[in-house]
């Protein structure tokens, strides 16, 4: 097992309902696959919003495997005005 | 009292010039086209009339006069290095003394800043702070575009527009709040929103383009018409509490479409989502003063970078790109 630490930003937090949260997941889980189960967490509130991955407040824009005390953040397009 | 160099100088034959600086200091500085007296302590026991004290930049002898209650004595605005600047170029940059000391701007920053011709894209919640700072600071030229009007819900955010300017044009309303602040930077107006056929145009003959959009889709074509030019794109987000700024396309750094290759889905705007009025004014603010970073060259900046603020518990997060 590997535990993992989730910076949540914009969308992320309100879907959530936290600005942060520490995860146990299996050796070998990905950015992809935590990102599903964040989606899967937030019970629809995350359909329809594109997400980014940083890894260790480094951007990653592909997927992938996850190491244990990694810091995760995920990043929804905020617009302005 | 404060005296600015011009000032001095058009009524130099009324005041008698004492010189608090240490010895090392005017010989590095010389005070050219003035007669001084030195006076390290500031004292003029035997001296009658007006009196104008200096020290390198200002700071120090108006500290003198308030410590010491010299009600009629001037302090000289931007001290010696002021009064150089102004002998030497006839141009008085005093007013922009509490910048100018700073070791990372200087006099030779505060003229790039002067020469500098900024675009600002937007000019609601974040282009109203860039803009008002960037005029504060002295910036040479803005390039001010949005075709919307002020309405009554802009008000709680965009402090450029108020009760008066209802239903005018956004450019109209900062350009006319604009001009009474500094009317020393040149601001010229375009009563449209960015697209495909006017964009590059104004890109391209500017420095630093501001994104202070309210859309992605026109932060998209901001973002290639930067590249395109390799004119740097300073990018402003916000959500609710939070905000993003990340300086893009500089010298080939990763732009908005490397962050989010495809057009991204479920980006809500201010009108959405809602943003306390505070958010947009400080996230305005770090992106001009990105902006200055850029156009002097100052080092660490945002470049390649995304600083994300949560105003709630006032936390910032550097993500590399």
């Amino acid at each position: 097992m590997i535990k993992v630490t989730i910076k949540c930003f914009s969308q992320v937090k309100y879907a959530l309902g936290t600005n942060e949260l520490i995860l146990e997941l299996d050796s070998g889980t990905t950015t992809s696959k935590l990102e599903q189960l964040v989606r899967e967490m937030a019970e629809g509130k995350l359909d329809d919003i594109s997400l980014r991955v940083a890894v260790n407040q480094k951007y990653v824009p592909n997927e992938v495997e996850l190491q244990d005390g990694d810091e995760v953040a995920f990043i929804p397009p905020v617009q302005g005005g | 009292m404060i005296i600015t160099p011009k000032e001095l100088r058009d009524r130099i034959d009324e005041f008698t010039v004492l010189d608090v600086r240490p010895e090392t200091q005017r010989n590095e500085f010389p005070m050219d086209g003035l007669e001084t007296i030195i006076s390290k302590d500031g004292s003029t026991p035997n001296l009658e009339g007006k009196k104008v004290l200096v020290c390198q930049f200002g700071i120090v002898t108006e500290g003198m006069i308030i410590e010491n209650e010299l009600d009629d004595i001037f302090s000289l605005l931007g001290g010696a290095q002021a009064w150089i600047q102004f002998q030497s170029e006839n141009e008085d940059l005093s007013r922009w003394s509490r910048q100018t000391i700073l070791p990372e701007i200087g006099m030779d920053g505060q003229k790039k800043l002067m020469n500098a011709t900024v675009a600002v894209v937007g000019l609601g919640g974040l282009g109203c702070p860039v803009s008002q700072s960037l005029v504060t600071a002295g910036i040479g030229k803005l390039v001010l575009m949005d075709g919307d009007i002020v309405e009554l819900s802009n008000l709680h955010r965009q402090p450029l527009h108020g009760p008066d300017d209802l239903e005018k044009k956004k450019v109209k309303s900062a350009e006319e709040s604009l001009s009474k602040i500094n009317s020393v930077t040149t601001i010229k107006i375009v009563d449209d929103y960015l697209d495909e056929q006017n964009g590059l145009d104004i890109i391209r003959n500017c420095d630093v383009v501001i994104d202070a959009t309210d859309n992605i889709e026109t932060r998209q074509l901001i973002d290639r018409f930067s590249k395109e030019t390799n004119v740097p794109m300073v990018y402003g987000g916000l959500y609710r509490w939070e905000g993003q700024v990340a300086v893009l396309n500089m010298d080939g750094s990763p732009g908005y479409k490397e962050l989010f290759p495809e057009p991204p889905s479920g980006g809500d705007t201010c009108a959405d989502a809602g943003v306390l009025g505070m958010l947009p004014n400080i996230i305005g603010n770090i992106q001009a003063m990105e902006v200055v970073k850029l156009i002097i060259g100052i080092e660490p900046n945002l470049v390649g970078k995304l600083l994300i603020y949560d105003g709630m518990n006032h936390s910032t997060q550097i993500i590399q790109l």
